[in-house]
């Protein structure tokens, strides 16, 4: 069977890529009650970082 | 509240790669088996994340936070008490039964232990509580999107259950698994962020203490007298009706979560299933109440923010989508509504995977066509797929006459659950135990949550026949149900067991306690052995309760 933390890992590494992408380039995007924390960004940065370790753990179980 | 194009593309995403994961496991599936029960073939760590993802469905996420803003961190005690205790027991003390019988599902189960009546009771009434119970989510789902996206009802249900529908049968119940696992990873980090800018923005946990007054962030100071909390419930009917009854009553015997854990790959790894899951579990309701509470408190200091109400009175369902409207830019509110439609789908795809398998082997193969080649199994199997989600989309038209669904739901599981752990308690403990009791007593013991209900009244529900008492809240009356339905069943399946004549010890092997030897974990590492990790999530546990207390 494979590994289901590769497609997780992929998953979650998209949507991390597609929030910091949008942060950073429309870092004005804000809501009313978060107006001065840019949340897309660094949402994106822990999605993308939990997809890059289940890409890692089952690129490690493969090695 | 409208969506931006970003936020369509990671909805977008997300279902290509349920679909995908549907897609790759279509080959897996070969047998009724593979299709059904995973063939039993799944690791630990997956097994137990779909183990609480099955229960985390939309009604779940939404009703917690709802109800948060209603009854304070005591709506926690859902988790706390009403889970972990439970879990931690089926893991260590009913697994063994469940596991070891090689039953493929409860109602099997009594089947083997007792007898056919018994089965087809608990398989029918299951039946009739998922479809129930995932009709009831569907509906909250789309209520919900049509309200604050305004997308068409009828059209978002459908797209929803058409791609359940689509990776279950494809996959079966590992292409559900699997996805409960991804939905659950995706429900934690597109909810952690509401609760963590929620709560800043509320001056943090001391900052909601000093705004509520003391009964909204305590657990169990105000407990003593149900006129004193916001739960309107006292001491005695929350232990025993939720933190027993109820929760037992789900944790323990329902196939639902438990074919999670029978799916996994050994023994050891069925009875860690739950243990492994009451890990995350204790600490849900950081994301699904805290957000709740959170709210209450923001509303109470003036911040901009204020709780939805309707007719004067909170709109619990609508607590947390409003707070992610003010918290979520364009792209996090993407995967914010992603979450709530994974927790959506991963309840539903547990329904339906459930129904499918009980319709299958408990009711079809049991008694309308035995005997047949496994492949005609396979293919009633993909058909009560399509049926069972058919039946959900009209069921999510029978619950738009119902206003809270958490309190809803905990009607149907008193009546429905609570008796049975009486029967298992029995069934898996006491080997005098018999058929004729045990289904007497599940008879009676439903009989008398149903009649409960029609003597009492909570909130203007219940009391058709008449009104022998009026609860605080359905809350408590739910919980009295449970206790009543419970009390019944036990007492009429042990005074009929003790005249009956008790199935001989030949016959009890592997099913019942003393008549079944128990799996040995002595030579493993403390963290694959059950016990040990069963003491340590207690412990846990237990030490958030005296914090909070």
């Amino acid at each position: 069977m494979w590994d289901l933390r590769l497609p997780a890992g992929l998953f979650f590494t998209g949507l991390g890529i597609i929030l910091c992408a949008y942060g950073l380039l429309f870092p004005g995007v804000r809501a009313q009650m978060a107006a001065d924390i840019n949340v897309n960004l660094y949402s994106g940065i822990s999605m993308g970082v939990f997809g890059i370790v289940l890409l890692l753990l089952a690129w490690r179980k493969r090695a | 509240m409208t969506l931006a194009t970003v936020d369509y593309l990671v909805l977008a995403l997300y279902f290509a790669f349920v679909l995908g994961i549907g897609w790759l496991l279509k080959k897996k599936v070969t047998t009724s088996s593979d299709f059904l029960t995973s063939g039993r073939s799944l690791p630990v760590w997956i097994t137990s994340l779909a183990f609480i993802a099955t229960n985390l469905g939309a009604q779940e996420v939404i009703g917690m936070c709802g109800s948060g803003a209603k009854y304070g961190v005591m709506q926690a005690h859902f988790y706390w008490l009403g889970a972990i205790p439970a879990m931690l027991f089926v893991g260590l003390f009913m697994m063994p039964f469940y596991y070891g019988s090689r039953a493929r599902s409860v109602p099997e189960y009594l089947k083997l232990r007792f007898d056919e009546k018994t089965r087809t009771f608990n398989a029918v009434s299951f039946a009739v509580m998922t479809i129930f119970s995932s009709g009831v989510s569907m509906y909250v789902l789309g209520k919900l999107f049509q309200m604050v996206l305004g997308w068409n009802f009828l059209a978002s249900v459908l797209l929803a259950a058409a791609i359940v529908l689509i990776y279950t049968s494809l996959g079966g119940l590992t292409s559900a698994i699997y996805n409960e696992v991804l939905q659950f990873f995706l429900i934690v980090l597109g909810f952690s962020p509401l609760a963590i800018l929620a709560v800043m923005k509320a001056g943090g946990w001391s900052g909601i203490q000093q705004t509520l007054a003391p009964k909204w962030t305590h657990a169990w100071q105000y407990m003593g007298n149900a006129a004193d909390n916001p739960m309107g419930s006292d001491m005695f009917s929350v232990v025993v009706g939720l933190g027993f009854v109820l929760s037992f009553g789900y944790w323990c015997t329902n196939f639902l979560v438990v074919q999670r854990a029978m799916a996994a790959d050994s023994m050891s790894s069925a009875r860690r299933t739950p243990i492994i899951a009451a890990f995350p579990k204790i600490f849900m309701p950081l994301i699904v109440i805290l957000p709740g509470i959170a709210a209450l408190a923001l509303a109470k200091m003036g911040s901009g923010y204020s709780l939805p109400m309707l007719d004067g009175k909170l709109d619990a369902d609508m607590v947390m989508i409003t707070l992610m409207g003010k918290f979520y830019p364009a792209g996090l509110l993407g995967v914010g509504i992603t979450a709530l439609m994974a927790s959506f789908m991963s309840g539903m795809a547990g329904n339906v995977t459930a129904f499918n398998t009980v319709w299958t082997y408990d009711i079809y193969q049991g008694h309308i066509r035995k005997g047949a080649p496994d492949s005609h199994y396979l293919m009633v199997g993909r058909i009560s797929t399509l049926v069972g989600t058919l039946l959900s989309v009209a069921a999510a038209y029978v619950a738009q006459f119902y206003k809270n669904i958490m309190d809803l739901l905990q009607l149907v599981f008193g009546v429905v659950n609570a008796p049975l752990f009486a029967t298992f308690l029995l069934g898996m403990f006491w080997m005098r135990a018999t058929g004729l009791g045990a289904f007497s007593g599940l008879v009676s013991g439903t009989a008398a949550g149903l009649l409960t209900l029609a003597l009492t009244v909570a909130e203007n529900k219940g009391g058709w026949l008449g009104n022998l008492h009026t609860f605080r809240s359905t809350m408590a009356q739910n919980f009295w149900i449970a206790i009543v339905s419970f009390g019944i069943c036990f007492v009429v399946t042990v005074l009929l067991s003790v005249l009956g004549k008790p199935k001989p010890a030949a016959e009890l092997k592997g099913l019942v306690w003393g008549a079944t030897d128990m799996p040995k974990t002595g030579e493993e590492p403390w963290h694959k052995r059950p016990v040990p990790l069963a003491l340590v999530a207690a412990a846990i546990c237990i030490a958030i309760n005296i914090w909070l207390w």
